[in-house]
């Protein structure tokens, strides 16, 4: 008895492991039909981009998807093929080193990282590979090194072109915004230029601006403390808000959204991408959004590497409202035409935010 | 009759195998209709994936990387499962060991290596030590189930680990009393002092470091304990049938919160080792998810250590060969998730509920899962 249940036991054990075995078993053949790294190595001559997000995903419709978007687009310009782009998605914070390392030693030659938070890992990976170029998205150049662009904005301009919107459609003479951490120096930059634009279209006007109190790890992914004061400001007569500050803020302009008279007496501003594509529930009043134009960015630092001439150090992509979809009716023409001429002017450098002075 | 009993064993053995490995193969099949259904090739996948994983130095330092905290948690909660206690705290005491270990290691400049790092191991161990402890103690005086403790207790290190490496403000608030002054807006501690670094067993590009025999140390050590020591026998007996270890004169309570402690400990010696050899560090995104990993890993080894690392192992590999398989594939990495998902709902689900509701264990049925009874063919 006990013989024949072992015999069985190892019959169901063998078969086990020749399907455990046959698994890896077709590696070779779809190594050579997929296993782009591979086939890469023999043309060293091509030109590779990888991407690397922050512990996200590629189409989060925010930093990762504007980045990858300019990869793609960069790709397309390039003429190069499909397989000379990837990404990869990192899933733990203690991953970047481990994921830029895949792109380099697949002899990649520009390597996109996303995010602030990837800035030491990117240094590192750059001192220890001169001849590969890295595009640091939002990461901040101390010290400038001849392989590295970080692509910074200057937050204070698009937050000065959000301030000019919101001051000249204010009626009660109150706005407001509803901020991440004062921690993070964007976030303040955001709010001063803000407060700038809407003071050059209206002096006197009042501007309700609320940091988030708790550390970074919270001040951005509380929803309802966002919405909690968004409610407060237009109990106090605020009829713009302003939500800077990642999914905080994403939970300012949607209390904004289910508020009465939302999207005729009451609007709000969103932040860094185009804030009508991710979050669709605050379209009700979303006028517009203080954009970072990552990737426009993205391609124009792709290509500068492409042809030898990459700018090391801080690169400053451009700041831009978002277009303003459903409500482009109720945008008067002058405002429009005021809109572009601050652009112009915040780019040309005649009009100062006053941030960082 | 020796050989009666040593065939025992091995169909013992064989069939404590073949449970995690049918809900390994089960998990991985799960996982290519997934890939199939959202239009991507599993072969290509799991090529890459094992490629990732083993294909070259980096891919073995990767997965061994990975597998290290994964067999700390792994006995932590393997351990708390002996004695019929389910800690789901290992995520919390992984946080309280880094933030134990990190406080000793970026203080007392000056002390030697051998006195300062096991001084941080120690510290590290202890925070856990103290993290376990309290939901035994909870538990044998109030009657709190440990359940519902372990999983608050870990809000409560998180929120603790933040606030020690919190940055302050403008605003006026205080810094956390660990953040590193230079780090302007990030929450995170200074760089542990070199004296109390786990020195590397293989440096950069594969920063493989001598943390991985701490790991294997506390396996073999934990495997002594249950069934080598008349400690480990009161933990069992306490485990199968707490009344009966009660008459027996067993000091139940006592067991109880030792098991507790310990589980905490190696929890808290897995996030010091982490620190300590990995990112000689500590923030807040550093506590991850490998402390509920290891109810995975735990229930995946059948809570045996020598299972526990074979678990771990699988796990590390897993997730060491990840980032392979996107970059090889274009399969997203999510799937590893889904796939370490679902080898626990194949695994632990009866398992679980025996342990939640206490039921008896039959004798043939120790070392496997409820899924034993349709597969193993008894």
């Amino acid at each position: 008895m006990k013989t024949s249940r072992l015999m069985k036991l190892l019959i169901l054990l063998t078969a086990v492991a020749m399907l455990l075995a046959a698994c890896p078993a077709p590696m070779p053949a779809s190594d050579s039909g997929s296993g782009a790294a591979d086939t890469g190595d023999s043309m060293a001559g091509d030109f590779k981009v990888g991407l690397v997000t922050d512990v996200g995903r590629v189409n989060d419709r925010s930093f990762n998807q504007s980045a990858w978007e300019g990869v793609v687009a960069a790709a397309e310009a390039l003429g190069l093929a499909e397989d000379d782009i990837k990404y990869i998605e990192t899933q733990d914070a203690k991953d970047y080193a481990d994921n830029m390392q895949q792109f380099i030693d697949a002899d990649y030659n520009v390597i996109v990282s996303v995010g602030f938070a990837l800035g030491d890992a990117t240094t590192t990976a750059a001192k220890e590979n001169p001849d590969v170029f890295f595009i640091g998205v939002d990461q901040f150049q101390g010290e400038a090194m001849p392989n590295v662009a970080g692509l910074i904005f200057n937050e204070d301009h698009s937050g000065y072109l959000a301030g000019v919107l919101a001051g000249s459609l204010s009626k009660t003479g109150t706005i407001a915004a509803v901020l991440g951490t004062d921690l993070v120096p964007p976030v303040v930059a955001f709010n001063e230029g803000y407060i700038a634009g809407a003071k050059s279209v209206n002096a006197d006007i009042n501007v309700i601006s609320t940091y988030h109190p708790g550390e970074i790890s919270q001040a951005f992914v509380d929803p309802e403390w966002g919405a909690a004061t968004a409610k407060q400001a237009l109990d106090q007569g605020a009829d713009v808000i302003f939500g800077a500050g990642g999914i905080t803020g994403n939970g300012a302009l949607q209390e904004v959204a289910t508020a009465d008279g939302a999207g005729e007496a009451v609007f709000c501003i969103g932040v860094d991408t185009d804030q009508w594509n991710t979050v669709p529930a605050a379209q009700p009043c979303l006028i517009s959004s203080a954009m970072k134009l990552i990737t426009p960015g993205v391609v124009e630092l792709v290509t500068m590497a492409s042809e030898g001439e990459f700018p090391g150090g801080n690169y400053f992509g451009d700041a831009d409202l978002a277009p303003f979809h459903d409500f482009d009716d109720m945008v008067p023409q002058e405002l429009k035409d005021l809109l572009e001429e601050t652009k112009a002017g915040l780019i040309d450098g005649s009009i100062d935010t006053g941030y960082g002075n | 009759m020796a050989t009666a009993t040593s065939t025992a064993g091995l169909t013992r053995t064989l069939r404590a195998l073949l449970i995690p490995s049918l809900a390994l193969l089960a998990a991985l099949l799960a996982g290519a209709v997934v890939m199939i259904l959202s239009g991507d090739d599993p072969m290509a996948a799991y090529s890459g994936l094992f490629k990732g994983a083993f294909g070259d130095g980096k891919g073995w330092a990767r997965t061994i990387r990975k597998t290290i905290p994964f067999v700390l948690t792994g006995l932590s909660v393997a351990l708390a499962f002996k004695v019929s206690l389910f800690n789901i705290g290992a995520s919390g005491q992984f946080v309280m060991g880094s933030v134990f270990a990190v406080a000793v290691g970026i203080n007392f400049e000056g002390l030697p290596f051998y006195i300062h790092l096991p001084l941080a191991l120690l510290a590290g161990i202890a925070g856990g030590l103290l993290w376990g402890a309290i939901p035994g103690i909870l538990k044998v005086y109030t009657g709190a189930h440990e359940v519902i403790v372990t999983i608050m207790l870990n809000y409560v290190a998180s929120l603790f680990g933040g606030w020690t490496v919190y940055a302050g403000g403008t605003q006026g608030q205080t810094p956390g009393p660990l953040w590193d002054r230079t780090a302007g807006a990030i929450s995170e501690t200074p760089d542990v002092l070199h004296s109390a670094q786990i020195p590397w067993l293989f440096g950069p590009p594969y920063r493989v470091h001598y943390g991985v025999f701490l790991a294997l140390a506390a396996a073999i050590l934990v495997w002594w304990l249950i069934f080598k020591t008349p400690l480990g026998f009161e933990m069992r007996t306490v485990g199968h049938n707490m009344r009966a270890a009660r008459y027996a004169g067993i000091r139940v309570n006592f067991t109880i919160i030792l098991t507790m402690a310990l589980a905490g400990g190696l929890a808290g010696l897995a996030g010091a080792i982490e620190t300590l050899g990995l990112n000689h560090k500590f923030a807040p995104e550093f506590g991850g998810a490998v402390g509920f990993d290891g109810i995975t890993v735990a229930l995946l080894g059948q809570t045996h250590p020598i299972g526990v690392l074979l678990a771990a192992f699988m796990f590390g590999a897993l997730d060491g060969g990840a980032a392979t398989m996107q970059f090889e594939s274009g399969v997203p990495a999510d799937i590893i998730q889904i796939i370490q998902a679902l080898v626990l709902a194949f695994v632990a689900a009866p398992l679980i509920i025996r342990m939640i509701f206490r039921l008896r264990q039959q004798e043939d049925q120790d070392a496997g899962s409820a899924v034993s009874t349709s597969w193993g063919g008894t």
